[in-house]
């Protein structure tokens, strides 16, 4: 029931007005009425006394010469008066000499009222069925004698009617009053309530983004038009949304220009253009409104245009950020995350969005999460910046990042939070290891090539020796036999130190076009032999096409004998079935070879590294570990590739009759070559 | 806000008792039936010696001057006495001569008439100037200038008490006469209007200057120390002493009774507080006992004015 205050302003003054007005007069009206009541009163007392006491004072004579006619008309006199209603005079006995009554005399009011000796005067209210009369007697007195006593009836009827007409105009006053207040009321609170509905309603476009409203006097001069001044680069010269005391800066030499606005507002009260301009407070209020509107204006508009280049900024920042695959992030000193790039958000699987407001524990494995956690909090604590690499497992695979986390101090100088990046770093972490690989195997060459090249030739000597010494001695003799394992076992050493300076000279390739499956079945039958003897089958599945590449067919070969031989190793003696396979695929311009055995296969850990030289899966005295790191090499010289695959896949096709081998799945050599090639330093093919 | 209401509620319950108490009135009519009315007869008075005082001052003085010398008789001869208050001089004659006044008081003039119907002075009053005569005097303005003797007095406005009166008009015009002027000398000669009081009225209207000169008795301008400035009034002259205030019993009257009052009159005595009270109330120093033959010069003048009717 809250009525009041959503009352107009307008009826709320005419309500005030009115309630002030009724108010006073609830509250006069009764004391007022009754103090004019009693004052009438009393004012009809006295002037009855004064009758009575002129009367009897006149009655004086008339008594004494006991002239009743005078005495009649004296009374008779009174009672021409409006509101006497007798008069009578007793004889000092109480006898009625005369009196105003037309038939007899009412022989109550004889005793009704007495005054007593020495007492000037007595008023006595009596009352008749209807009406009330005041009673006075008044002695008539002569020096100290007493003559008899005057007797007066004041109606107070008549007295009421007085006092009832003063209240009537009374009420008719106030309630012209309250009439007259209204309307000026009304006529006041319109002029008033328009001025104010107007700012409200101007009020009220602002709040919808209307900020071009103008809710001051349209009306008064402009400054620089009454004080005709020309100086144009005042700001207030051809202002006319603005009065002039509203603008700072303005040059008028009247003006004062320091200060604040009331400081300003005090030397424009002595103003000419101020005293013809300014109004009331609600004038005031509208100007300060427009005033208010402008300003709001332009600091919107500057704010709008901060907002597009903080937009702008923003989006070059989240580019920048998001092309970027390091991966950016940067929280709280809560160590809650504040933002992200796309990398980051990328890498823990989640949108930019939900990244907002998680901790490392929600984002990361709990030990990853764990360390971040206490690494960020040391940095917070510290404030020294960290720069890292750090490896992490994920996907099967070890992960390089370089972790530069740095404090991000606020404009007080104290930590706000952090900025990490994490850059992936696996790639380069790879080229690293290759590198160190390479310069390893660098100087293992140079090293393995001078021992073999001064082995080499004494080799050649006890080689050359013992075949002498062959044919010196009898063909079935045990020395030959000895001799004959001498030599053979001379020969192996040769071999070796031939691999070893094959593998440590960077000897200039001798490529040429040759055909691929003559190199093949070259080594094939190389090999063939002696596999046999260890119970190994091979079969050869060779493309009938006979591609011709560009290649060096010793390099080649050999690399197909390591690879043949190196099938032969994983039968681990038991024996089993290598299966060679050529594919010539034209439109792709590659020729392929497989070399698959259904030997022990190689561990899937084992099949990352068996191209890495010298190693090797094999007993210490079986294998030096360089054959399939050489055939990589060689295979890479030619511009091929060559991975393995094991257990051999179910679709490639391995006989299923074919001889049993150590069993395991088995291993499969995959070697592509490219048809096309480019000659050394771009030129002509050397021909065969 | 409830606070507020609470104090509205307050002044509200302090206000209106405050309106409407003042309202009130405590007096309680007596009760009366102006309807049961009857027709008053007076009951009968009871007989009594009649006294009157020659309408000289208004009846109020008059009652005052001689309440309590009546009073004293009363109470000293046990006769029932009451003064009576004719208008007029000629009046007091008529009531005298009709017997309605048993017991006048009077200028020796209407003595003199008086004794012509029969009455017969039994006491005379010694003035308070201790002489048992008294005088008439005539008065001006102290301002006119016109007029400072008594032959200035020719041809100007003359009022005077009455046509009756002793000293304000009969002793002055004896006065006038020795000095060769007439009545038709003046230019008006009125007297005094209306009833009583009569010797104040020519003072105040000399004073008031409608008329020029006046003429009173002896002493009237200390009845009036209280009305005006005496300083505005000057005596221009005084008449010869003529024998004063006289008692005189109607015709018929008892002797016995005419005697009783007599002699309570002479045992007046001045010196006796009770009786100077009395004495000065009437303007009188005492009371002593008076022959017709006393009032002969007042016989003479009134033939020489020719009022001797």
């Amino acid at each position: 029931m809250r009525i009041f205050p959503r009352l107009k302003f307008r009826t709320k003054l005419n309500l005030g007005m009115s309630a002030i007005l009724v108010g006073m007069a609830v509250l006069l009206l009764p004391l007022i009425g009754t103090m004019s009541a009693n004052s009438l009163v009393e004012e009809s007392k006295k002037r009855g006394s004064a009758l009575a006491e002129g009367l009897s004072v006149r009655a004086v004579d008339p008594l004494l010469a006991r002239d009743f006619l005078r005495l009649k008309n004296m009374v008779d006199e009174q009672s021409s008066v409006e509101d006497v209603i007798y008069a009578f005079v007793q004889d000092k006995n109480g006898f009625v000499l005369v009196h105003t009554f037309q038939k007899g005399f009412p022989v109550d009011l004889i005793d009704a009222n007495k005054v007593a000796t020495g007492q000037p005067l007595h008023i006595q209210l009596l009352a008749d069925g209807s009406r009330r009369i005041y009673d006075f007697a008044a002695p008539v007195l002569v020096s100290d004698g007493r003559l008899g006593t005057v007797r007066i009836g004041l109606s107070q009827a008549r007295i009421q009617m007085a006092v009832q007409r003063q209240l009537t105009l009374m009420a008719a006053l106030f309630a012209g009053a309250l009439i007259l207040a209204t309307s000026l009321g009304t006529v006041f609170a319109r002029r008033v309530t328009a001025r104010l509905g107007r700012l409200r309603a101007h009020a009220e476009e602002m709040l919808t983004g209307n900020l071009d409203t103008f809710s001051g006097p349209e009306w008064g001069i402009h400054c620089w038009e009454k004080q005709q001044c020309n100086t144009t680069q005042c700001p207030a010269y051809g202002e006319t949304r603005r009065r002039c005391w509203y603008i700072a800066g303005t040059m008028c030499p009247d003006c004062n220009n320091e200060g604040n606005f009331q400081c300003r507002l005090e030397s424009c009260r002595r103003c000419a253009v101020y005293r013809e301009n300014a109004g009331d407070e609600i004038q005031d209020l509208a100007e300060t409104f427009d005033v208010m509107a402008l300003s709001l204006k332009s600091h919107i508009e500057e704010l709008r245009d901060a907002e597009r280049n903080l937009r702008d900024q923003q989006r070059l920042t989240r580019t920048i950020l998001d092309v970027s695959p390091d991966r950016v992030s940067l929280v709280d000193s809560t160590m809650r995350y504040r933002g992200c790039n796309k990398s980051f958000a990328e890498s823990v699987g989640m949108s930019l969005a939900e990244i907002e407001g998680k901790t490392d524990f929600d984002l990361f494995p709990e030990a990853e999460a764990e360390e971040r956690h206490m690494a960020a909090r040391d940095i917070l604590q510290s404030g020294r910046r960290l720069d890292t690499q750090l490896m992490v497992e994920a996907g099967g695979g070890e992960h390089w990042f370089h972790v530069v986390c740095v404090p991000v101090f606020n404009d007080k100088g104290h930590i706000d939070g952090l900025l990490r990046t994490d850059r992936d770093i696996s790639d380069i972490k790879r080229y690293e290891n290759q590198l160190i690989q390479a310069q390893k195997m660098e100087s293992l060459g140079l090293l393995a090539g001078g021992v073999a090249h001064e082995i080499n030739t004494p080799l050649g000597i006890i080689l050359g020796y013992a075949q002498l010494l062959q044919e010196d001695v009898d063909a079935g003799s045990q020395i030959h036999q000895d001799l004959a394992i001498i030599e053979k076992q001379t020969q192996v050493c040769k071999k070796i130190v031939a691999d070893l300076l094959g593998f440590s000279r960077q000897t200039q390739s001798a490529k040429r076009e040759m055909c691929f499956n003559n190199s093949v079945m070259e080594a094939v039958s190389l090999v063939r032999h002696t596999l046999e003897l260890d119970k190994v089958e091979i079969i050869t599945q060779l493309d009938d096409r006979y591609p011709i590449i560009y290649g060096d067919p010793e390099k080649l070969k050999q690399a197909w004998i390591n690879l043949l031989t190196n099938a032969r190793d994983a039968m681990a003696g038991q024996g089993g079935t290598i299966l060679i396979r050529t594919r010539l695929d034209t439109p792709g311009g590659i020729v392929s070879l497989w070399v698959a055995d259904n030997g022990s296969g190689i561990a899937e850990e084992a099949l990352k590294k068996i191209f890495d030289p010298f190693y090797s899966t094999k007993a210490v005295d079986k294998g030096t570990g360089l054959g399939l790191s050489v055939s990589f090499g060689i295979i890479e010289d030619h511009g091929g590739d060559i991975r393995a695959e094991s257990p051999v896949p179910k679709d490639f096709g391995f006989p299923s009759d074919a001889k049993r081998g150590a069993g395991g799945g088995g291993t499969v050599f995959e070697v592509n070559l490219p048809l096309d090639h480019e000659g050394p330093e771009g030129g002509e093919p050397e021909k065969e | 806000m409830r606070f507020r209401m609470t104090t509205w509620a307050i002044l509200l319950a302090l206000l209106v008792p405050v309106a409407f108490a003042s309202g009130c009135s405590d007096e309680k009519p007596v009760k009366v039936n102006l309807s049961k009315r009857e027709d008053l007869v007076a009951p009968r008075m009871v007989e009594a010696i009649t006294y009157a005082y020659l309408p000289q001052y208004s009846h109020t003085i008059s009652y005052q001057r001689h309440r309590r010398l009546l009073e004293y008789l009363r109470k000293t001869t046990g006769l029932p006495l009451r003064q009576i208050f004719p208008d007029t001089f000629e009046e007091h004659v008529k009531m005298v001569e009709r017997g309605e006044i048993d017991i006048s008081y009077s200028n020796p003039f209407v003595y003199v008439r008086l004794a012509k119907a029969g009455a017969q002075a039994f006491a005379r009053v010694i003035e308070p100037s201790g002489e048992p005569n008294f005088r008439g005097q005539i008065i001006a303005r102290s301002d006119n200038a016109a007029i400072n003797t008594i032959n200035d007095c020719r041809g100007k406005r003359w009022i005077a008490v009455d046509p009756n009166s002793a000293g304000g008009y009969l002793f002055p015009l004896g006065l006038f006469y020795n000095h060769g002027i007439k009545l038709s000398d003046f230019e008006t000669v009125d007297f005094a209007p209306g009833p009583g009081g009569k010797q104040e009225k020519v003072v105040l209207a000399v004073h008031a200057g409608v008329y020029d000169i006046g003429t009173i008795r002896k002493g009237t301008l200390d009845v009036v120390r209280n009305k005006i400035d005496l300083g505005s009034i000057r005596v221009l002259a005084e008449t010869r002493a003529y024998p004063g205030w006289v008692y005189a019993a109607r015709k018929g009257l008892d002797p016995a009774v005419v005697d009783a009052i007599a002699r309570a009159m002479f045992a007046l005595n001045v010196d006796t507080a009770e009786h100077r009270a009395i004495l000065s109330a009437a303007g009188m120093k005492g009371i002593i006992p008076a022959r017709d033959i006393d009032y002969d010069p007042v016989r003479k003048l009134a033939e020489k004015l020719n009022l001797d009717r």
